[in-house]
């Protein structure tokens, strides 16, 4: 399912998603200042691709999905995955597409967006996500809502002669900072 | 979810599953002992519909599953999934016994025998395992096959009325040679004079 649109500071918000944002993802991730710390750069990057996966994200039940808009022009994904209404526990993951804005907060206003939704309206109880430990803008952007080290998966991919480790975090409604 | 092939063990075989097997993974998903030591892998349900699932999961590419057999009969079964084309991993996502079963060695001897087709047959770079933190059997399995722990989650699994922690550990094919690559060979060496 998609997630309903949420109002956040400096011009970011979540909205549902639309088949247009979806045919932006795979272009997006084909460029290597967005790929370095996600997946291999070739891909069934189609529009009859894009317009499967988007009705597969809208009929998702475990699932809660947003484009990220910034200043109102879609800039990202993120979103809940595979969540066990049972535990309460989802993945969470994000994708700034638009890489001439990275350093600009966007993920950060993301994420407490999303992390707020997760508990206020979802009652969540954890919520859990991988991230390159050289990523460090999506690792602090996490850790300023509440995301802790779970755990360090060494050596997760080898790129330019180095190998990458993942971070592991966990959030839970305690470790949210306080917004108000 | 590929239909996995014969693994020989010692007192067990992982096996084709076939369709005359559904009916004991369906008492098996309704078994509480079950339920409380992993993820549920289908929930109990009619037998037409664990025929559409068996369909379903013969057609897919990344993920395997096998049945385990030992003393001629079905004692369990074991699920997981490859990684990427990109990355030389697997997963093992489900990994059940028969309760009845339990503590006679087929849960080791099953376990071995499945990485050493990983690591051995396959040749992967790596091996991955969950485990609830308090299945105290299977995370002994897991770290005599050299499985290390790299992440904890903390209240994760919620059984019998409690969040339980989940361990995650991996295993890189380094430790698997190291520990086993002298004993466990899926075959023995190529006659030197085979090649000629």
């Amino acid at each position: 399912m998609f997630g309903p649109r949420l109002e956040g500071r400096n011009g970011v918000s979540l909205v549902p998603s639309t088949l247009e944002h979806f045919k932006l993802h795979g272009p997006w991730s084909m460029q290597p200042e967005v790929g370095r710390f996600w997946g291999p750069r070739f891909g069934e990057v189609t529009d009859d691709n894009a317009a499967t996966r988007f009705k597969e994200f809208a009929d998702s039940q475990t699932s809660v999905n947003w484009s990220i808009a910034y200043q109102d022009e879609p800039v990202g994904f993120t979103g809940i995955f595979g969540i066990d209404w049972v535990r309460r526990d989802g993945e969470s993951g994000i994708f700034i597409g638009r890489h001439d804005l990275f350093g600009r907060g966007i993920a950060s206003e993301a994420v407490r967006l999303r992390t707020d939704f997760a508990w206020r309206e979802l009652r969540l109880h954890r919520v859990h996500n991988w991230i390159g430990l050289a990523n460090r803008g999506s690792r602090r952007a996490n850790e300023k809502s509440g995301y802790q080290q779970m755990g360090l998966y060494r050596k997760s991919w080898f790129r330019s002669g180095e190998w990458y480790d993942e971070w592991l975090g966990e959030a839970y409604p305690h470790t949210f900072p306080d917004q108000r | 979810m590929a239909l996995g092939g014969t693994i020989r063990g010692k007192k067990t075989t992982l096996r084709l599953p076939a369709e005359t097997d559904l009916e004991t993974y369906n008492r098996w998903m309704a078994d509480m002992r079950v339920r409380r030591a992993h993820s549920v892998w289908q929930e109990p349900a009619m037998p037409a519909t664990w025929k559409e699932r068996f369909k379903e999961t013969a057609k897919e590419k990344m993920d395997v599953l096998w049945s385990i057999d030992a003393e001629g009969g079905l004692i369990g079964f074991a699920a997981g999934s490859f990684w990427s084309v990109t990355e030389s991993g697997f997963t093992l996502r489900q990994f059940v016994i028969d309760p009845e079963e339990w503590r006679k060695g087929y849960g080791w001897d099953a376990a071995l025998a499945l990485h050493r087709y990983l690591f051995d047959y396959l040749d992967l770079r790596r091996s991955g395992v969950e485990v609830r933190a308090d299945n105290v059997a299977g995370l002994r399995i897991a770290d005599r096959l050299g499985y290390a722990e790299y992440a904890r989650g903390h209240e994760v699994h919620y059984r019998d009325g409690g969040y339980v922690d989940e361990v995650q550990l991996f295993m890189p094919k380094e430790t698997w040679h190291e520990r086993w690559g002298a004993t466990e060979r899926e075959y023995g060496p190529v006659a030197a004079d085979a090649t000629r």
